[in-house]
């Protein structure tokens, strides 16, 4: 089995879940509603623990410790799509990418859980219930807001346009999508990416939201690749603030 | 997170006089049995209106609270250390959505609660005017005012109000984690690099005086105050409350080789009191009236939340909502 | 101009600077509805009550109780009722029993056929209403009844809280696996911060630095 095209996977994965994790937790007290607030964070930090896993597994394989990993790399290092970087905005752009990104995350979860790369399979099947209420979280929010007032639709539909190409971008193959697919490990991204298609879509059927078409929309690539917004630096530069104060230190 | 201060002063239309005689000896009489009071009982005036208004400033303490450490929430070095703030912080939202639903049994709406926060006019813990500048900081509020809205909260749980004493006791059980992981961290950093050591003592120097005010100044023993205790609102002095706090964190201070910021700090073998330099009551009075290193930022914060969350309210409230007071 | 904030959250919000003239007054209906929350610890026991969220419905309801109420305990399934569907008994003093207190009413209105009825109980004033059992009945009154026949016996009841068996969102078996990993969780559980060990060493080395 490739190391490598196993390692490139968890990265991406666990990158993933840590940016999206620390974005959402900064709505901490921020939140539109109290108990809102408080299932923003609950899913935050379940993330936070599904990069941790996965970061974990790397460990396994030979990578540096979780914190090393998550808390030392820089920008050009993170193999996350470009979606989670974005900065927050406000709560409609936040819950339109929580939408796109669970639903595409449950997918992943629901294939690694068969993954043959057992390891995989373990994490996945077991964290797969966290991420079931995520999307249940975000398809009920999308749901209600969608077809509620006008200021609501129009807020959503204009945050969906802006994040669909980064959206896209989820889905970019990996240099070992192939032999990924063929020792099933991984059931690869056109894969996702269909199902995905047809679970957003069947969400926003029962909205007033649509989905623009795809033909006209070039995705935004290069996140996979560590080629990154000019906003996933910052990110990182605060994220790892007191760890660089001393790096050797125990915090 | 909570502490004493300014709940109790006396308002003059409280008038027991006008009360129902009857009513108000059995009212009396259940909490002299030990009975909790509930909801839909009668109770005076006066019981309401000081219930309302402590359980109200709880609350508002607690999600004004989760911003000096929220302030962290991004910068936490670590995994452990990340989910923990995180954890924590949320734990602080959670405490605020209980409280206001004790008080709102009482009749008062949690978004009349909110608005009054915003607008100034009910207050909240003094502490949180005070800014955490570094992770010490915030290791130091995690573990050392946390520390004493347990003394305050283990000591309000047994009070007369049954909705407030069940979610104080749902908020203790989740404290407990609290407490113990801001000892963890400072643990850490006490006895950690050089750096380390020295961040930590700094942040307790800024906040020991704080800490000290934080359970309020003496109580003025008063009718009003008596009455209070005999109907089991107030449940301690403020005063008992610091000498339990400083009984039991001092020591785990000093062990750490920190020292605290206050030479005449000791407990007096005699009396076995601790006997200390009295606080700054008028800069305590000033902050907590406006004038504090962070009111305005924290009430902009809470204002900015609310403003720029109204569209997601308003998109869901349904027309043919119909809002009632929780049960209990 | 706009404010920087020693939390760069607070600075991303880009608050402005200066007097803010204070917020208006709501509208009196910014205000969700209620619901009550149980939940049930573990299999075999009761469901019991943990609380109220606010929520514009149902769904939202469960969403939000599942956070609020059993992120940091252990839980296997959920209730959510909206307050206005619960009727309330008087509530009786410690060591009484509601059940003998009221009389019987003649019900408003009847279901024409009997419908099934969820019966909380509360024991003792301060403590949490616990589900006692279903009844069936034609009217809140009769269940009423039907309770203190099925229920009453046992010891004393302070207070009862009745409702339609169909007014309750319950969550399901396919639910189960929301809460698995709760008790994984262990950074917010108090006992995985043990310090003693570093304090002891860091107190040993202290005593062997000559000052």
């Amino acid at each position: 089995m490739n190391e490598q095209a196993i390692k490139d996977l968890l990265y991406k994965l666990a990158d993933d879940e840590l940016i999206l994790g620390h974005r959402n937790s900064e709505w901490t007290g921020f939140g539109p509603i109290l108990e809102e607030d408080i299932a923003f964070s609950s899913m935050a930090q379940d993330k936070i623990g599904h990069s941790l896993a996965f970061y974990t597994l790397l460990q396994e394989l030979g990578e540096s410790d979780p914190d090393t990993v998550a808390f030392t790399r820089n920008a050009r290092q993170f193999h996350n799509s470009q979606l989670v970087e974005l900065p927050n905005g406000e709560y409609d752009f936040s819950l339109i990418r929580h939408f796109l990104y669970d639903n595409a995350e449950i997918i992943r979860f629901e294939m690694l859980s068969q993954s043959n790369y057992e390891p995989i399979a373990k994490v996945a099947t077991k964290l797969k219930g966290e991420v079931k209420y995520h999307v249940l979280h975000a398809n009920t929010w999308i749901r209600n807001l969608g077809s509620s007032t006008e200021e609501a639709i129009l807020r959503l539909q204009s945050s969906l346009n802006e994040a669909l190409p980064y959206a896209l971008g989820m889905f970019e193959v990996s240099t070992f999508e192939q032999e990924l697919i063929d020792t099933g490990i991984y059931g690869g991204e056109e894969a996702v990416k269909a199902e995905w298609l047809q679970r957003v879509q069947a969400v926003l059927g029962k909205t007033k939201l649509k989905l623009p078409e795809l033909n006209g929309i070039t995705p935004k690539l290069g996140g996979r690749y560590g080629e990154h917004t000019a906003h996933l630096q910052p990110l990182l530069d605060e994220m790892s603030e007191v760890f660089n104060i001393d790096p050797t230190a125990e915090w | 997170m909570y502490g004493g201060g300014n709940v109790f002063e006396a308002t003059k239309f409280d008038d027991l006089q006008a009360e129902d005689p009857v009513k108000l000896a059995e009212f009396e009489a259940r909490i002299a049995r030990g009975e909790k009071i509930e909801p839909n009982d009668w109770m005076p005036q006066l019981y309401r209106k000081q219930l309302i208004r402590m359980i109200e400033q709880h609350a508002h303490s607690e999600i004004i609270g989760a911003l000096p450490e929220g302030a962290w929430i991004t910068r936490a070095p670590g995994f452990r250390r990340k989910m923990a703030q995180m954890a924590k912080v949320q734990d602080e939202v959670g405490h605020a959505q209980l409280l206001y639903s004790a008080a709102e049994t009482l009749g008062k709406s949690r978004e009349q609660m909110l608005t009054d926060l915003i607008n100034g006019k009910s207050k909240y813990s003094n502490v949180f005017n005070y800014p955490a500048y570094t992770w010490a900081d915030s290791n130091i509020i995690s573990w050392l005012i946390d520390a004493g809205a347990i003394v305050n909260q283990m000591a309000n749980a047994r009070g007369s109000y049954g909705p407030y004493s069940r979610a104080l006791e749902r908020i203790c059980a989740e404290e407990a984690f609290h407490l113990k992981y801001g000892h963890d961290a400072v643990v850490h950093m006490a006895t950690g690099s050089p750096k380390q050591r020295e961040m930590i003592q700094a942040a307790l120097n800024r906040w020991w005086p704080p800490i000290m005010t934080f359970f309020g100044p003496s109580d003025k023993m008063s009718t009003h105050t008596e009455t209070l205790m005999r109907w089991k609102v107030k449940m301690a002095s403020n005063d008992d409350c610091r000498q339990q706090f400083l009984d039991m964190y001092v020591p785990k201070i000093w062990e750490l080789g920190l020292t605290v910021p206050d030479p005449n700090l000791q407990k007096n073998a005699e009396t076995g009191e601790w006997e200390y330099t009295e606080p700054d009551w008028e800069e305590f009075k000033r902050v907590i009236n406006g004038d504090g290193p962070c009111n305005a930022e924290r009430l902009a914060v809470r204002r900015t939340a609310e403003e720029r969350g109204a569209w997601v309210r308003k998109a869901l409230l349904s027309p043919k909502a119909k809002y009632v007071k929780p049960l209990a | 101009m706009s404010l920087t904030s020693l939390d760069p959250r607070v600075t991303r919000l880009h608050l402005p600077d200066g007097e803010i003239p204070p917020m208006e007054q709501k509208p009196a209906l910014d205000q969700f509805e209620t619901y009550e929350v149980f939940h049930l610890k573990k299999e075999g026991a009761a469901y019991t009550y943990v609380g109220p969220v606010h929520a514009p419905n149902e769904e939202v309801g469960f969403l939000f109780a599942k956070e609020q109420y059993s992120r940091r305990f252990p839980c296997v399934g959920l209730w959510i009722i909206r307050t206005d569907h619960i009727q309330v008994t008087p509530y009786a003093g410690d060591g009484e029993n509601i059940y003998e207190m009221i009389r019987a009413e003649e019900p408003g209105t009847r279901s024409e056929q009997a419908e099934p009825y969820e019966i909380f109980q509360l024991k003792k004033r301060g403590k949490a209403h616990v589900h006692a059992g279903r009844v069936t009945a034609t009217s809140f009154q009769e269940a009423l009844q039907e309770a203190k026949q099925a229920f009453g016996e046992k010891g004393p009841v302070v207070n009862v809280w009745i409702v339609k068996s169909g007014h309750v969102l319950q969550s399901g078996e396919e639910d189960r696996d929301m809460w698995l990993t709760v008790p994984d969780k262990k950074y917010r559980e108090a006992t995985a911060y043990k310090v003693m060990d570093k304090i002891t060493k860091f107190k040993e080395e202290q005593r062997n630095t000559p000052a």
